[in-house]
């Protein structure tokens, strides 16, 4: 493994479904000769693409989970995390952005830059990742990489600059222009792997010059030494305009175009030069932890090799040797033998085997040090930890993890399915902390609960694929809950001497709306009213009330109970019969207490083109959205709103239609609110219906 | 209740005004102060003593994205329940907070004629109907009049009281009134100004435009800590 940080590159590769992303990495991994043979993204040939590991990958042509992969161009270590094009994986994608430090945005000549381009580059944007584009298909019929700058400019607002200028399109597509270098490149040989360099043609040289001016014009405004060099008319060498250009990326101020046609094998040995070249080393990008002993505080960390360990797994895969961890380690080295702690957990792990990957291949090392991408073997952690040098106490992501706010029963067809499904169970609530599963006691189906119903179709629909699972789903349920809003007293006596043992206890005290916890219990008896030994069974007869409220059935939070008073009787009291009178107890006051029910209300921001807004308040507004606010960006602009999510089931159909496909949407659990009366009654009905059909 | 506790406790009555608007229907409202002095903090308060009565408010800014509009109400409505140990504040802030609407654009964006725009959007669809308009960030130089005067007839139209904070630079000479030179090609069309001056640790609010002169020691000033307007105890007692 190199040791040199600046020659170091961790990239994301991001496009749109059919851009041909994979195509491209595929190529990339020919060229840098980690692949001794090309294959198609289909599968036609019955191996499919090197980085499409997974079965679904490989059936529908479709990247989901992030492959790591690395490989070596011009003395540089490239590490390429294929991250996925389809915007309901955005755990994955936002993950993988996380780790990477640069990227390349895949457009396709044809269609040019397409709503899914805009999601991606969005994302890229949030995580403020410096990228460059490349304008693949040039080979195609219709291909306009002139059209597709400017849609880089007008639909996404970046400063496209075009390094190349195409020789011939279409199928007349025969190589492209290196505007830095000013000579025509041609790609030769069976796969395109011999470059040939020639002069430019005569036709193309004025257009060129122009380019070429453009170029620098841009460069310069990021290199004062370009400027100098223009200025006192001196000789403009590449170098110049190479560091001014890779100040503007890193600033994220300009996008480097490049062009080609992966599947035609033209012009991805040359954007591997503009990789090495223009894109950030990690020591460039300046990444931050979160102190856990100072409130989540940000803290700078630094890339180099000899500071304490600090790594962020970022996937997990099962092989067949157990679990394989990718981490990507920010600070300090990972070695053979050093032990390290699971910040989530708290538990030491000394590592054992350190490997590289290549999509599924992998190959042994002894250490990952700072600004590198490897994997860790046989480790016990789930995706997202962050693992560090005993001492430390830093986070690379926020420890809180918000509780479930939708669920879905999901019904295995048969026997194996049912194995199979709590295989891929198990699994997904390692990889995602918000992803739970449970059995219902009463109708013993498997719930699964997560942040939102795209967030569970792509677990159901991977259960299927992945692990051969087949379930049926039932329809999503909103996890509402109850609580009460007045205090109300209670002096319950459960009595019972129907033969055998009696039973017998007293217990008095008043319930109240608390907002300092889920349910706080205060006992205030004097004098043995109640023996102590009896308080933590009135305590646990408390808390299983609070598990199912009696009209509604949600379970009921922000409580608190305060016993004061009680009796007991020498022979009949015991912890049943305390449990049983707790019970009766909260039953008692809790119709007193003027129950509400409470729903989940979400943060919604949608982003659409500034001529939808009006259109976009409205979906939001009928869904009983509060708008909070609406920001003008330009051609862009965001609304905010608080909605609940009982009403954002197929919002984002919805949203496609009205906003002609440009809109997206983000969205995460804000807080509960209480459920507007009229809401209040359909649930109930639905509560009492959902009742009569159990029984 | 709780409301009207903050309502009665509003040190803003101290200015003098009958009205709790203190500014007409259609009227214009200034608060003028140097950079980082807290007009913005100073007419967030005024737009949650709007909302504590039960009337609605735009903020439109034309610095800040929506999130940090929400969190100087946040941060200050929290303020002001402590200082008046108001209980029950989320209750209060669920409440009050339907009646807030915040649109920011960028500088180079705003116009009279968008804001009209955005705003009959909101009215047609029957999503917010603001009573008062509070407009952060507007640059006042000599394109302003012209702006000012469409913006004066949306608020006529729409019958809006509408404030806004106007950036006074540290060279800025004033008129015989106190009238900052930024306000003076525009202000026959303001109902009030209030000025904001840093008095060694105190901020203080002076009141421009009720005839009086400016005094030495006016009756508000707002707290440099908490960013919330308070008496002038010296003058009160």
């Amino acid at each position: 493994m190199k040791k040199d940080l600046a020659k170091v590159r961790n990239i994301g590769i991001s496009a749109h479904i059919d851009s041909g992303k994979t195509t491209l990495t595929e190529r990339i991994l020919f060229y840098t000769k980690r692949i001794h043979a090309i294959h198609e993204v289909k599968g036609k040939d019955g191996v499919g693409a090197t980085m499409d590991s997974m079965e679904l990958e490989r059936e529908r042509g479709i990247t989901i989970a992030s492959a790591a992969t690395y490989c070596e161009w011009n003395g540089h270590e490239i590490n390429i995390i294929d991250t996925p094009g389809h915007v309901d994986f955005t755990i994955e994608v936002e993950r993988s952005l996380r780790v990477l430090d640069g990227a390349i945005l895949v457009l396709c000549s044809v269609g040019g830059v397409q709503s899914q381009s805009i999601t991606v580059d969005q994302q890229m944007k949030r995580y403020r990742v410096p990228c460059m584009a490349f304008i693949n298909k040039c080979d195609r019929s219709g291909a306009n990489p002139k059209r597709v700058v400017e849609q880089l400019r007008s639909k996404l607002g970046h400063n496209a600059v075009l390094l190349q200028a195409p020789i011939g399109l279409e199928s007349n597509f025969a190589g492209v222009i290196d505007l830095i270098e000013m000579r025509a490149v041609y790609f030769d040989g069976p796969h395109g792997e011999e470059l040939r360099h020639e002069d430019i043609p005569d036709g193309l040289l004025a257009e060129v010059l122009r380019l070429r001016e453009e170029l620098i014009d841009q460069a310069s405004l990021y290199s004062d030494a370009l400027t100098e060099a223009i200025l006192a008319e001196k000789e403009i060498t590449p170098d110049l305009i190479v560091a001014g250009l890779r100040n503007g990326v890193l600033k994220r101020r300009i996008t480097p175009v490049l062009m080609g046609s992966a599947y035609k094998n033209k012009g991805v040995q040359k954007l591997l030069d503009a990789v090495t070249s223009l894109l950030p080393c990690p020591a460039d990008v300046e990444n931050t932890a979160l102190k856990l002993d100072e409130n989540e505080a940000p803290i700078i960390l630094k890339s180099t090799p000899s500071e304490p360990v600090v790594a962020l797994a970022f996937k997990l895969e099962d092989g067949p040797f157990g679990q394989l961890t990718y981490i990507r380690v920010y600070q300090g080295t990972i070695a053979k033998g050093t032990t390290i702690v699971n910040v989530r957990s708290g538990r030491k792990i000394k590592v054992g085997r350190l490997a590289r990957m290549h999509a599924d291949q992998m190959e042994d090392i002894d250490a990952i040090s700072a600004g590198y991408i490897g994997a860790l073997f046989g480790v016990e952690c789930a995706s997202g930890d962050t693992f560090v040098s005993p001492g430390l106490n830093l986070a690379m992501t926020s420890m809180y993890v918000p509780a479930p706010v939708i669920s879905l029963a999901v019904v295995p067809k048969d026997n194996k399915a049912q194995i199979n499904m709590s295989k891929a169970l198990s699994r997904f609530t390692k990889e995602d902390p918000t992803f739970k599963c449970h059995v219902d006691r009463e109708t013993n189906e498997t719930i699964i609960a997560g942040m939102g119903e795209l967030h569970l179709d792509v677990y159901v629909e991977r259960m299927r694929r992945e692990y051969g699972a087949e379930v049926a789903t039932g329809n999503p349920r909103v996890a509402y809950r109850e609580t009460i809003t007045q205090r109300a007293d209670f002096n319950y006596i459960h009595k019972k001497q129907t033969g055998g043992a009696g039973q017998y206890g007293r217990i008095a005290g008043y319930i109240e709306p608390t907002s300092e916890g889920d349910f706080i219990f205060e006992n205030e008896i004097v004098g043995g009213a109640i023996p102590t030994q009896y308080i933590p069974a009135c305590e646990k007869g408390f808390r299983q009330s609070l598990e199912k409220g009696p009209k509604f059935e949600f379970p009921i939070t922000g409580i608190k109970v305060v016993i004061n008073d009680g009796a007991y009787h020498a022979v009949d009291s015991s912890d049943m019969a305390f449990q049983a009178a707790a019970r009766g107890a909260f039953r008692e006051a809790y119709q007193r207490a003027r129950p509400v029910v409470h729903e989940p209300i979400m943060k919604v921001v949608v982003e659409a083109p500034t001529e939808f807004q009006g259109p976009v308040m409205a979906l939001l507004n009928q869904r009983r959205g509060m708008i909070v606010g609406a920001q003008d960006e330009g051609r862009m602009c965001f609304v905010e709103a608080q909605v609940p999510l009982a009403e954002m089931f197929g919002f984002s159909t919805v949203l496609r239609s009205a906003t002609q496909g440009k809109g997206q949407f983000t969205m995460e659990f804000s807080l509960y609110r209480q459920v507007p009366n009229s809401i209040a009654e359909k649930i109930a009905e639905e509560a009492a219906a959902r009742k009569r059909n159990a029984a | 209740m709780l409301k009207q506790n903050l309502i009665l406790r509003n040190p803003l009555r101290q200015l003098g005004y009958e009205d709790d608007d203190i500014i007409p229907v259609g009227g214009f409202g200034a608060v003028l102060a140097r950079a980082g002095v807290g007009k913005t903090a100073l007419l967030v308060q005024f737009a949650l003593n709007t909302m504590l009565r039960g009337r609605r408010v735009l903020h439109v800014s034309l610095q800040d994205p929506v999130a940090k509009v929400d969190l100087w109400y946040r941060e200050l409505f929290r303020h002001l329940a402590v200082q008046y140990q108001v209980g029950q504040i989320r209750t209060l802030w669920e409440e009050i907070l339907p009646l807030r609407f915040i649109m920011t654009f960028k500088v180079e964006g705003f116009s009279a004629p968008r804001l009209r725009e955005r705003l009959h959007d909101l009215m047609a669809q029957n999503i917010f109907r603001p009573d008062t308009i509070i407009l952060d960030g507007l640059v006042f130089d000599d394109a302003s009049p012209s702006v000012l005067a469409d913006l004066k007839s949306m608020s006529e139209d729409l019958s809006l009281r509408t404030w806004f904070t106007v950036h006074v630079h540290r060279q800025v000479q004033a008129d015989a009134d106190g009238i900052p030179k930024p306000l003076l090609p525009a202000d026959d069309l303001f109902d009030m100004a209030m000025l904001l001056v840093t008095e060694g640790n105190e901020m203080h609010i002076r009141d421009l435009k009720s005839g009086r002169t400016p005094s030495l020691h006016p009756v508000l000033i707002l707290d440099p800590a908490t960013m919330l307007i308070k008496e002038n105890v010296a003058v009160a007692s």
